[in-house]
């Protein structure tokens, strides 16, 4: 049975293009972004609509957006070009002003590019390599400052600190919500799919965030009722798969759909276009040094180099946390064509990780031609795990 | 072999190049094929089947499981479960030889490299990206350059004296450096002898990759080329096995006993 409200929330993004084009012609100004390092409490803030864009899986689009920004580089940002060369999808044809939070080279010339070809005016907020020493800190505090003060001008207005301490309140109030569905999906009969989830994460890059948060209280109260109906219920046996790598933006189905049809269920992620967008993210102070001092505290995303060791990386100690947490049988690491970053670090996490679960990286795009190869594998890896799962439980019969 | 009571089951692995079906009966091998995989996949499992059932002298009705393998595993709708053909060489090969650890499989389209554990079960596997390097499409591509059976290039690299190095493993990229070797003036056996080492150095970054432990079994039908296993055995320092008969059938074999394990249980 599927929770009511989920519908609810897929009419909402339905209609939100529509409402943004009203909000426009009442002078609202939308800020469409990229990155999940781009503070949106502080466009909200100001009474701004942040938007966070980009899609993924059509190859048709990544062949359009490749003529503008090359064939060697990001196969998301390709596309996410290609929404803007298409100029049909509705969220990147109502920004005013585009924002890109530069944590990759490729994601500063996607900035370039929208800027050079599309004539969109467009920020960037400078993101450290540096991020873990005391200069990087510095370095990111002055810029998030100075995006503020672009985006200040653009609006037309200064930020308020009463309005920047609702807007905190109102997204630590978001991501708390959405941690607990997400522990609503992983239970053993769960009244959620993690994918259902997913979706729903996604609706807050569109929706009106404080109609999403009535939303999201909703959600909860429903699931709470559903779960209680489920106490009774037998467990779901499937393998239990942590997913893991390379942002999977809207609207790229295709490794989530091959897990499924495998016989898989996803029960978390460290995606930066799921739990990585709304966990270890707390803005303690109210300030513009405190907001930029919580983002650059995130877990990190596998773009940043960390030097001093693997022990102290907090992008694989949350790797650590999610397997205790959301109990995963194995691992599938998810390395998106030309995304360099995380193939770099798909060793080191593989080494990690493996004394704890299984792991596998799959290498793909949004294109066909790889499907049944990237299928063998995903199968393969299912079958490796449920074989783990009968010899545990044939041991447990024998002792 | 596992026990089947005597029933008759099969394996059909659907390759990219072959389709391979093997019947068992008691634990025994009473039917096997190999016929070219034509545009239908299900259609050339099925005359694959047909010519293994009448080797086994036995119609389709009789056979009490069917398990389907290989590339066009889904297309076979008489299977009663389909395996990636990871989990069938695995089988295959441990049926065979259950002192093997690691298994190399190359077929018409892509390679791999599996680990197993003491019991036959599958610890980790990883198959090449997706380009025919490293693959019989790779020695058939070169076998036309040299305009010779692809059943000849190993003898061939056996006879040579000396190897000419290879940088090239993408089939399109080196069939212009053999041209160019050839235009040097290089010996074919000497530059043949090339190809397999390049080929079989890729192999040895996969086997790297999963963990190399004795024995090394080596299945699929580049397991019937004796200059692809000397060359092998020299690049991993490793005794290299195959099977005896065919190791084409490797992954025939493991689904066959697969079905044979499901009749069991």
């Amino acid at each position: 049975m599927k929770a009511t409200t989920l519908d609810k929330i897929a009419r909402a993004v339905q209609e939100r293009p529509e409402q943004l084009l009203k909000a426009r012609e009442k002078g609202g100004k939308v800020v469409g972004y990229f990155c999940s390092y781009m503070p949106e409490e502080i466009i909200y803030a100001l009474g701004l609509i942040p938007v966070r864009l980009g899609r993924g899986g059509s190859d048709d689009l990544v062949e359009l957006g490749g003529r503008y920004i090359g064939k060697g580089t990001c196969v998301f940002l390709r596309e996410s070009v290609g929404l803007f060369a298409e100029g049909k999808e509705p969220f990147s044809q109502t920004c005013d002003l585009v924002a890109v939070a530069t944590s990759c080279v490729q994601m500063f010339r996607l900035a370039e590019v929208i800027n050079h070809f599309f004539k969109v005016p467009t920020l960037v907020l400078g993101v450290p390599r540096n991020f873990y020493l005391p200069q990087g800190r510095v370095y990111f505090q002055k810029e998030v400052e100075n995006l503020t003060r672009q985006l200040e001008e653009f609006a037309g207005t200064k930020l308020d600190a009463a309005a920047l301490k609702e807007s905190v309140a109102l997204y630590r109030s978001i991501r708390q919500i959405l941690l607990k569905i997400y522990d609503f999906q992983a239970a053993d009969s769960a009244p959620i799919s993690w994918r259902e989830v997913f979706d729903v994460v996604h609706a807050g890059f569109y929706l009106d965030r404080a109609d999403y948060y009535r939303l999201l209280q909703e959600l909860l109260s429903e699931l709470t009722v559903m779960s209680a109906a489920l106490q009774h219920a037998a467990g779901d046996e499937r393998p239990r798969i942590l997913l893991s790598g390379t942002n999977i933006p809207p609207g790229d189905t295709k490794l989530i759909n091959l897990i499924e049809e495998a016989g898989g269920r996803i029960v978390g992620d460290d995606l930066c276009s799921g739990l990585r967008f709304i966990s270890g993210l707390t803005v303690q102070d109210c300030s513009l040094a405190g907001v930029a001092d919580a983002y650059l505290d995130k877990i990190p995303c596998a773009t940043l180099p960390y030097l001093p060791s693997l022990e102290t990386d907090r992008r694989l100690e949350n790797l650590s946390r999610l397997i205790d947490h959301y109990r995963p049988d194995g691992m599938i690491y998810h390395t998106l064509r030309f995304c360099d970053a995380f193939t770099f670090k798909a060793a080191e996490t593989k080494r990690f990780i493996n004394d704890k679960i299984s792991f596998m990286e799959i290498h793909t795009e949004y294109a066909d031609s790889d499907i049944e190869a990237i299928r063998t594998r995903i199968d393969a890896f299912i079958e490796v795990l449920e074989g783990r799962r009968r010899a545990k439980i044939s041991k447990a019969a024998t002792a | 072999m596992e026990p089947s009571n005597g029933a008759f089951c099969a394996g059909v692995d659907i390759g990219a190049v072959g389709a391979k079906a093997v019947i068992l009966a008691g634990g025994k091998i009473v039917g096997s094929a190999v016929v070219p995989t034509a545009v239908n996949a299900e259609k050339s499992g099925l005359s694959a089947l047909e010519v293994a059932l009448k080797m086994a002298g036995i119609m389709r009705s009789d056979l009490k499981q069917v398990v389907a393998t290989g590339y066009g595993r889904r297309t076979i709708a008489f299977a009663d479960k389909t395996i990636t053909e990871i989990g069938c060489h695995a089988r295959g090969a441990y049926s065979l030889n259950p002192k093997v650890r690691t298994i190399i499989d190359m077929g018409g389209q892509d390679c791999k490299a599996i680990r197993i554990d003491e019991e036959g079960r599958v610890t980790e596997f990883i198959m090449n990206d997706k380009c025919a390097s490293g693959t019989g499409r790779f020695l058939e591509v070169m076998s036309r350059v040299f305009e010779i059976p692809v059943s000849e290039m190993g003898p061939l690299a056996l006879q040579s004296e000396r190897m000419v190095p290879m940088s090239s493993t993408c089939t399109v990229f080196a069939e212009s450096e053999v041209i160019s070797l050839m235009a040097r003036g290089e010996k074919p056996e000497d530059i043949i002898n090339g190809v397999h080492h390049a080929i079989a150095q890729r192999v040895a970054g996969l086997l790297t990759r999963v963990g190399l432990e004795d024995d090394v079994f080596f299945s699929g039908g580049v397991a019937k080329n004796v200059g692809m296993i000397k060359a092998l055995e020299e690049i991993i320092e490793k005794k290299v096995v195959t099977s005896s008969e065919n190791p084409q059938l490797m992954g025939a074999l493991g689904a066959a006993l697969y079905a044979a394990g499901r009749i069991a249980q």
